[in-house]
């Protein structure tokens, strides 16, 4: 087994601009570099439009930059491959396909015998909780349900990146503390030994906070912090009300732009 | 979804609609009892289609099972008449059915292929989005001249009909497949081959079922105008003849096998794209 590669993913320059209806440049993503080591869990943080989505995208190789290189895994990425898992943040669960296809689905795309496939699925399905809907119709679960075979699905095709796009922002609170243990055991029960490198967008400052190793903070495009989360596993809430973890949500609810009063004129009381 | 009983209402109200026209039918040929040539008259009530009609029908009988035609010295009998609905009904059906699988397979793969790379785009949108305009009626007269009563003829015309059809609904339902299938399909690492056989061709499905019942309707007009050309069999050649020779009861009881056979057409249709279509939400299913 090779040792964890300290640079598993890392973005040199990206830059994304769109060009909007009216002929108006917009710059998405703004000169961003950071490097990742391998088995890293991080987390993208920052208000709604700042980037962190589309430079997910750029990740994924489902968007090209305008600029700049990503190299995963001492590669260059030119476009999406399986060694790079996507969980969206819509629905992408197949709906013609029962619970068991989707699941398997990565794997019948490289060919894996059709016995091994279905283990593999069973296992995973097993693990977030599914085992019983194995036959089902996408369209007789719920959105929780559906985001557990989704996160079964990419963890069954076994890339070693997952990249995560809110993905757990529709659901409601008690639905998205359940997912995020799933998630969480998933990754530490990996059983080659080296946990996959996450990158999980959120707007979720609690959630980041719950889940993250390493937090990087978006701001209208640009970069602006690097925050290391040296909590010990697992966190329960109570974890969460340390000083030291209520300094770093301080940090980010600043970067936010959370922490100022939401009334600016409103007189002193 | 509605209680069943409504239901059951409902069909008895569609129903007795049907029944309705059918009196009326019954009271113009009694108040217009104009005839065409003597003996024919230009409505025919259900007591000529029924009986005189329908024994008519074995002069269209070609022989054979044993039954002698009419041609042969026969008198006209209704097991004549019957087989002779029967046959000509399955020359008619077997035309349209290769037409549809024809024009279906071709419509298909030439949608798909618009949006399959830049260069199949290239080599197809533009040229079939000309073509389509050709008029179907316009290019009867060509297509007889062409082949005659050759059968390829009959399919080829019905083909064309629904291809473009058939073309114009896939272009438009690629179009319409959620993105987020397709990103998640080439994350998971599917091939473009993969991609379409498991991505592409189900997540059109639920669109394209309307397209093909609007295609069968489609296909069964052409069928019928093939058959004017000059077939020797088909519903569509009762009719001419039957033309020729101002029998207006017998194009009329034609009229209503026709009717028949449509329905039951459209049925099965439905209810074979039904079954393909077990997972969609029932909205896209009824």
């Amino acid at each position: 087994m090779n040792p964890p590669s300290n640079r598993m993913i890392e973005l040199v320059h990206v830059q994304r601009d769109f060009r909007r209806a009216d002929g108006q440049r917009v710059q998405a993503v703004v000169d961003v570099s950071f490097v990742i080591p391998e088995g890293q869990f991080v987390c993208l943080v920052g208000p709604s439009g700042c980037g962190k989505s589309t430079l997910l995208q750029m990740l994924a190789g489902l968007l090209p930059t305008s600029s700049g290189g990503i190299v995963v895994d001492d590669k260059e990425i030119s476009g999406p491959g399986p060694e790079r898992g996507v969980v969206f943040q819509k629905d992408s669960v197949f709906p013609w396909m029962r619970v068991i296809d989707n699941v398997e689905y990565g794997l019948k795309c490289r060919r894996v015998p059709a016995a091994e496939r279905r283990e593999i699925a069973r296992s995973y399905l097993r693990q977030v909780g599914l085992s019983h809907v194995e036959r089902a119709w996408p369209r007789e679960l719920s959105g929780g349900m559906l985001k557990r075979v989704a996160i079964a699905t990419v963890f069954a095709n076994g890339g070693r990146v997952l990249m995560l796009d809110e993905p757990f922002s529709a659901l409601d609170y008690v639905t998205r503390r359940q997912l995020q243990d799933v998630l969480l055991n998933l990754w530490s029960a990996d059983k080659s030994g080296v946990r996959k490198t996450v990158l999980f967008v959120t707007h979720d400052v609690d959630e980041a906070l719950a889940l993250a190793d390493r937090i990087l903070v978006f701001r209208s495009g640009c970069q602006v912090d690097d925050i290391p989360v040296e909590k010990e596993r697992p966190r329960s809430a109570d974890s969460l009300l340390e000083p030291d973890m209520i300094a770093i949500k301080r940090k980010l609810l600043h970067h936010i732009g959370l922490d100022r009063p939401a009334l600016p004129d409103a007189p002193a009381a | 979804m509605r209680a069943a009983g409504q239901r059951i209402r409902d069909r008895w109200i569609s129903l007795g609609v049907l029944a309705a026209i059918a009196l009326l039918w019954q009271a113009l040929s009694i108040l217009f009892p104009v005839e065409a040539v003597p003996g024919e008259p230009m409505i025919a009530g259900w007591q000529v289609m029924f009986s005189k009609t329908l024994l008519s029908m074995a002069d269209y009988w070609q022989g054979g099972l044993g039954v002698p035609s009419v041609s042969e010295g026969a008198p006209r009998t209704y097991l004549a008449a019957i087989l002779s609905l029967l046959s000509h009904s399955f020359d008619t059906i077997v035309r349209l059915v290769c037409g549809l699988a024809l024009g279906g397979v071709v419509g298909l793969a030439l949608g798909l292929a618009v949006s399959w790379s830049a260069w199949s785009r290239r080599l197809v949108d533009l040229p079939v989005q000309f073509l389509r305009t050709l008029p179907l009626l316009a290019m009867v007269p060509l297509f007889q001249l062409w082949f005659g009563t050759y059968f390829i003829g009959k399919v080829l015309f019905v083909a064309y009909g629904i291809g473009v059809i058939v073309f114009a609904g896939t272009v438009n339902a690629v179009r319409n497949v959620p993105q987020i299938y397709i990103d998640n399909a080439r994350s998971l690492g599917a091939s473009k081959a993969m991609m379409y056989r498991t991505v592409i061709l189900p997540g059109i499905l639920p669109e394209m079922r309307s397209t093909l019942l609007l295609s069968l309707g489609t296909g069964w007009g052409a069928v019928l105008g093939a058959e004017y050309l000059g077939a020797q069999s088909g519903l569509g050649y009762i009719i001419v003849y039957a033309g020729q020779f101002a029998y207006l009861d017998r194009m009329s009881l034609v009229a209503i096998i026709f009717i028949v056979a449509t329905s039951i057409s459209y049925r099965a249709a439905g209810a074979l794209t039904a079954r393909m279509l077990e997972w969609a939400p029932d909205s896209q299913r009824a």
